[in-house]
């Protein structure tokens, strides 16, 4: 009998985000988010006081992973934000920093949460809506016939995260090896409908960052010992290969639910193994070259294999199997009985490489959209950064093969997307719906917090005390050093703009960021047919840009709107 | 310890509720955040997610709790306007308490409250209150309010075809309860598709409702990290699992239901098998290897190209199965099972016993299938072809965080049971003869005591000194006069009522029609006593209307007391079903499937209305009085939603506006669009006054300090 306990009541509290702790705790939040983004972000150290190892990391996932958040208006902002990355990757840090912003800015305007709702989501759409068309100016269509904005796209990324601690050297090495990688996985002769391979990032810490390295085909770590077992393998044009499902260590399989009397002195070890050498006569019979398995092979069906030339690998483990099977084209094989024909794949050729202190299999397929990406760094907390920053890259590059649009980073898309709300609702409030629901200076108010909530996300690129200013013409970001004195010939001072599209040789009006923003109509940086020849663009993936602009607005806008929290206390 | 169980306790808990709820109620309402002991953030406005979520301790809001849970497993709707109305009736009744200690009272109240007190007090009016709900309800409901009813069917046709405008209309205004003040429009709108996607025709939507409302998990993917507006419906099932062997095939794809493993085992439960050798150990794995291969042939050979397995299948057959080109799907759940089952008509593959020869016949055709990857998961994407009426589709769900997407899954599987409540006839019966015998002999009576006795028989109330009200019913009387002519002319159809009812008792209808002549006369005195006693509950009811407002409503109420007399002459045609007896007469009557009304407190303006009407016409001064509790308690509810409005639709001008046209007898206008059901109205309104007169009853609260002996003692608690 379970044992009854009564249950606590739970603490229901009202108006939560008036409270002064609610209000602390989110400005917390905005603190540690906001210091980690961009290039020159700070680094958060993570660390658990019961153990485990102590990471630095600057990145969302990881960071917001290992907080534990414990007022449940903050943990709806945070599930939300991770929610969104594990979705796109990337822009993680972008929707936290506008969520707070916008809660905070909107917050202060004091209107009631019903107008603010239905306004932020009015402006929301006007956003979506501009970023959608044509016409939009902080966009860039993705022209495939050059690597150049896809090479930017990966570099933004990987700049973009300081913890990876990685050289402007390293960083165009990384960024080519993950471009390659990606290509790699691309099929050869695509049909209508196009299935991407796999890149399988493989670690190698304590290597030096430029020893990284993309393989084509499937990596297989072996310890020395197994490695020198091997023998030599005999040369042909491809080699034969089986791969197992089922366990090979000749345990029984399901019995079913009755009972089975085994009679005295009946060995069904000894029948279970002479089943398993069947198999490898069937095996040797069918000129097999190379046998894999998920599971763990039988000593002495390894021993026979072996003494018939066949290599076995076992253990391989889930992860792999299904790469291994596309990479050989075979089936996984789940009988100990007869093998049909059809299940074996081949490779092309099989060898043994050494990299840094350890050693790998490599499985050369014929012809294959699965590739290795070897990935050294210096130590475990830089590896670690950087391997969630290639994998943020490569999903970046896969949405970007689907929505073939890139963003303007740097804040540039932020400043200009700002303007042009701007523009929408104090110089054009007739393009807008009618709506009995708020009156014109509502509008205003909540526009001018939306924008500035945009604003501060350009805003916080900068974190050594320079100031940002942007245009009067274009929107985009400018960034002035610390030390330059207060009123001065701006262009001096200024050589490009935050994305790196515009620079300062033009005509143009500058004003500060944080000061009182005039509204004007935004235009076009530049003729796109120019954009391919700029290099070193900073650039944003379109797609979870987008989306996180999405989500950041709907979570804000599910956090104003809460009249009461309940705890369940139990 | 104990505690006396007083409508005053009653009321403190219901007062503590309704604040909680009453931030959720209608088109403004707000969310509430709810965290669950496992770190779960779960978004709300559904009002019994609330209180199961506050876990309460005191008994009563327990009590409370468990009446609202109940009422909701019933119809899936309504539980923030059961506390909400609750709490308003409990107020009035500790208002009439209050009074009667009060010297400064008028005197029909008076000794009202005398009365109550020299009977067991609440007992009494709890019994008062279950007459009112099996009685006097279901008359007024059947009577006068049907009238006004709606239907969510187009009119055009004779047969019953859902109106797709209609639909939306009510769609929207249950959703804007419900979710979120952004998501409401979309989220309607998305329900509205995914139904009329679903339905083969216009006249077969209830069996998708039942469908739908059975299966709903299985019916949707809820996908996180999204925004909303990316929901979408996908034509097809999708099941949440996937492939563990995928074979492409297109074409004609026939797929079969296993709910065993198809591998034969060494034995089955119950059985023993014996080893007696190596050999026979190996010549049994090889049969069982044999037959497995050979039952994955038989299948490939009669084109089966999926299998849908309820069981883990072991590795050999779905390694067979994949040389077969046969997809495997594996631990589906046994509701997916049963939804697959009931849309294509497929019953479970049996095992053939002796050889595979013979033909399967329990497979079904599908158009595709296909894996499905929504957020880097990977379903099963499934085209049945269906043979109920059921076009099989999936909605995806998608929201920030999961406690959004939970809430509008949550608030779509109600809108279905909504649906499947509105589209059941309710049954309505009542007792004519005790409203008839009022009804009649209250004309009659006043007749013959008309200069007389009437005084007494109006409880005195002509003697109270309300000067100017008298004066003041003196210009009513006149416009009464105006509208008796104007209804004179109507009474011409009580010939036709007369050929209606050719046995002696024509008078089920509501009386006075045919004997105009007498309701004229006595008009006149009624009504004065009708002001009277209504002016008192006015003033108790503590209304933010003005004095003045409820000057008005007076006069409002005796017009429309002589409109009732005009509009008796339209009723009986409406009768579908009418027993009459010799000495009784119980009337079975019903609200029709898909009997709507507007959104915004109509149904209870216009309940409130009537019940005031008949409180007034009411002898027995008990059941008046519980009717005028009841009558002013309901306009609770549209208070509540108008409380944010301003100038003409605050809610004083709305009552009064509804009222006017109410006694004009023109349509009433109403300021929102958007249809609610009224067989969920009229079921909330039984629960409240079942779960009141419950309330009542209880006179001594008990608190014991023991552990429960049992588990299903604590009913209550499981229904939290």
């Amino acid at each position: 009998m379970s044992r009854l306990e009564a249950k606590k009541p739970s603490l229901c509290k009202s108006e939560p985000l008036t409270s002064e702790r609610v209000r602390d705790t989110l400005s917390v939040l905005k603190g540690i988010v906001t210091s980690c983004y961009g290039p020159s972000g700070r680094l958060k150290q993570l660390h658990n006081g019961l153990g485990g190892c102590v990471s630095t990391t600057s990145h969302s996932s990881a960071l917001l992973a290992n907080l534990s958040v414990t007022h449940p208006i903050l943990k709806i902002l945070t599930t939300s934000v991770q929610n969104h990355v594990s979705c796109f990757s990337d822009c993680g840090l972008f929707t936290a920093i506008l969520c707070c912003n916008l809660i905070e800015k909107v917050q202060r305007t004091g209107l009631i949460p019903t107008t603010v709702i239905k306004l932020n989501k009015h402006l929301l759409s006007l956003c979506t809506s501009y970023l959608k068309t044509e016409a939009c100016g902080c966009r860039i269509p993705v022209d495939f016939s050059s690597t150049q904005i896809l090479l930017c796209l990966v570099r933004s990324i990987l700049t973009s995260k300081p913890a990876c601690m990685l050289t402007r050297k390293e960083i165009d090495h990384i960024s080519t090896l993950i471009l390659t990688a990606f290509l790699l996985t691309i099929p050869e002769n695509a049909e209508d409908h196009i299935v991407l391979g796999k890149s399988i990032i493989v670690p190698l810490k304590g290597q030096r960052v430029i020893d990284s390295t993309v393989l084509p085909g499937i990596l297989i770590e072996m310890s020395e010992v197994q490695l020198m077992k091997i023998l030599p393998i005999k040369k042909s044009d491809s080699l034969k290969v089986a791969l197992f499902c089922a366990s090979l260590s000749g345990d029984l399989s399901d019995t079913g639910e009755g009972t089975v009397v085994i009679g005295y002195g009946v060995s069904l070890e000894n029948a279970v193994l002479d089943q398993l050498l069947n198999l490898g006569r069937q095996l040797v019979s069918d000129h097999v070259d190379l046998v894999m398995c998920q599971k763990v092979i039988h000593p002495s069906l390894k021993q026979f294999l072996s003494m018939h030339r066949i290599i076995a690998i076992d253990r391989v483990g889930v992860a792999l199997m299904e790469p291994l099977s596309t990479v050989t084209g075979t089936q996984p094989i789940g009988s100990l009985g007869s093998i049909s024909p059809s299940s074996y794949g081949s490779v092309k050729d099989l060898c043994t490489a050494k990299f840094g202190f350890k050693h790998f299999f490599h499985l050369i397929p014929n012809e294959t959209t699965v590739c290795s990406l070897l990935l050294c760094n210096r130590n475990d907390t830089a590896w670690d950064e950087l391997k969630l920053t290639c994998e943020t890259a490569l999903h970046v590059l896969q949405l970007t093969i689907k929505e073939p649009l890139v963003l303007l980073g740097g804040g540039c898309t932020e400043t200009h997307l700002a303007a042009y709300i701007r523009h929408k609702t104090f110089n054009e409030p007739e393009s807008l719906p009618k709506d009995d629901g708020y009156t014109q200076t509502e509008l205003q108010l909540i526009t001018e917090a939306f924008c500035s909530a945009l604003e501060s996300i350009a805003g916080s690129l900068e974190h050594d005390g320079g100031e940002i200013l942007t245009d009067m013409k274009y929107g985009h970001v400018w960034s002035v050093q610390a030390d330059s004195p207060s009123v001065v010939n701006w262009p001096d001072f200024l050589s490009r703009c935050g994305c790196g599209l515009c620079n300062s040789q033009e005509e143009l009006n500058w004003s500060f960021l944080r000061s009182t923003q005039h509204p004007f109509a935004p235009q076009t940086c530049l003729p796109h047919g120019a954009v391919g020849s700029a290099n070193n663009l900073t650039l944003d993936c379109f797609t979870a840009k987008l989306s996180g602009l999405q989500v950041a607005v709907e979570t804000a806008n599910l956090i104003l709107d809460l009249s009461y929290v309940i705890e369940d206390k139990n | 310890m104990a505690a006396a169980g007083s409508v005053k306790a009653a009321l403190q808990v219901a007062e503590v509720l309704e604040t909680i709820v009453s931030c959720c109620v209608g088109p403004e309402g707000r969310q509430v955040l709810c965290t669950k002991p496992t770190g779960e953030v779960l978004l709300s406005r559904d009002g019994g997610r609330l209180l199961e979520a506050l876990h309460l301790e005191h008994p009563l809001a327990r009590m409370m709790v468990a009446c609202v849970s109940s009422h909701l497993r019933k119809t899936g709707d309504g539980a923030k306007t059961f506390i909400i109305f609750l709490c308003h009736l409990l107020r009035g009744l500790n208002a009439v308490t209050h009074k009667e200690k009060d010297s400064f009272v008028s005197k029909n109240i008076q000794t009202h409250g005398r009365h109550w007190k020299n009977c067991c007090q609440w007992k009494f009016i709890s019994q008062a209150l279950l007459t009112f709900q099996t009685q006097i309800l279901d008359y007024v409901m059947d009577q006068h309010l049907s009238r006004h009813f709606l239907s969510i069917f187009s009119s055009s046709t004779k047969e019953r075809t859902l109106c797709r405008s209609s639909l939306e209309l009510l769609l929207e205004a249950y959703f804007c309860g419900r979710v979120g003040r952004n998501n409401h429009n979309f989220i309607s709108q998305l329900m509205c598709d995914f139904f009329f996607k679903c339905m083969p025709c216009e006249s077969e939507f209830e069996e998708v409702f039942e469908l739908v409302d059975d299966c709903f998990v299985e019916l949707n993917v809820g996908v996180t990290g999204l925004p909303v507006s990316d929901s979408r419906i996908i034509a097809g099932l999708v099941l949440h699992r996937d492939f563990s062997v995928y074979c492409p095939a297109d074409g004609d794809i026939r797929i079969v239901l296993v709910t065993e493993t198809i591998q034969p085992l060494f034995s089955t439960s119950g059985t023993e098998f014996i080893l007696n050798s190596e050999a026979q150990f190996q010549t049994s794995q090889f049969w069982i290897m044999e037959r497995t291969k050979a039952i994955m042939k038989h299948l490939q050979s009669q084109n089966i190209k999926l299998l849908l397995s309820s069981v883990k299948q072991p590795d050999l057959v779905v390694y067979y199965a994949g040389l077969n080109s046969i997809s495997v799907v594996e631990c589906l759940s046994s509701d997916e099972i049963s939804l697959i089952q009931r849309i294509t008509g497929l019953s479970p593959f049996m095992l053939p016993q002796a050889s595979s020869q013979c033909e399967i016949s329990n497979t079904a055709l599908v158009k595709f299938c296909e894996p499905l990857i929504l957020r880097s998961k990977r379903y099963v994407h499934l085209g049945l072809i269906s043979t109920c009426p059921f076009i099989p589709h999936c909605l995806v769900l998608c929201g920030p965080v999961q406690g959004l997407v939970k809430q509008h899954e949550d608030a779509l599987h109600g809108a279905f049971k909504m649906l499947r409540q509105l589209f059941k006839d309710l049954d309505l019966n009542y007792m004519t003869q005790v409203s008839d015998q009022n009804f009649i002999s209250s004309p009659i009576y006043k007749n013959t005591t008309e200069s007389s006795q009437l005084p007494e028989i109006v409880n005195g109330s002509i003697q109270r000194p309300y000067q100017g009200t008298i004066v003041k019913n003196k210009d009513e009387l006149e416009k009464i006069q105006i509208y008796v002519k104007v209804y004179s002319n109507l009474v011409v159809p009580s010939v036709e009522l007369e050929t209606h009812g050719p046995c002696s008792t024509p008078k089920v209808t509501p009386t006075d029609t045919h004997q105009t002549d007498e309701t004229l006369r006595c008009l006149s005195p009624k009504k004065t006593r009708v002001i009277d006693d209504h002016d008192p509950f006015i003033e108790s009811n503590s209304t933010n209307s003005t004095r003045e407002n409820s000057r008005i409503e007076i006069s409002y109420e005796n017009l429309q007391a002589t409109k009732i007399a005009g509009n008796g002459d339209m009723l009986p045609v409406r009768y579908k079903s009418l027993e009459m007896g010799p000495s009784q007469n119980y009337c079975f009557s019903s609200i029709p499937a898909g009997c709507v009304l507007p959104v915004g407190g109509n149904f209870e303006i216009l309940l409130h209305y009537y019940l005031l009407i008949y409180a007034k016409k009411c002898q027995q001064s008990e059941a008046a009085m519980v009717g005028m509790i009841i009558a002013n308690a309901l306009l609770g509810i549209p208070k509540i939603l108008y409380k944010s409005k301003k100038g003409i639709h605050s809610f004083p001008q709305i009552y009064i506006r509804a009222l006017h046209s109410l006694q004009t007898n023109q349509p009433m206008v109403s300021s929102q669009t958007g249809l609610e059901s009224v067989s969920g109205k009229y079921q909330l309104l039984t629960s409240v006054l079942q779960c009141l007169t419950k309330i009542l009853t209880i006179d001594l609260v008990i608190n014991i300090k023991r552990q429960p002996q049992e588990t299903y003692d604590l009913d209550s608690e499981e229904e939290l």
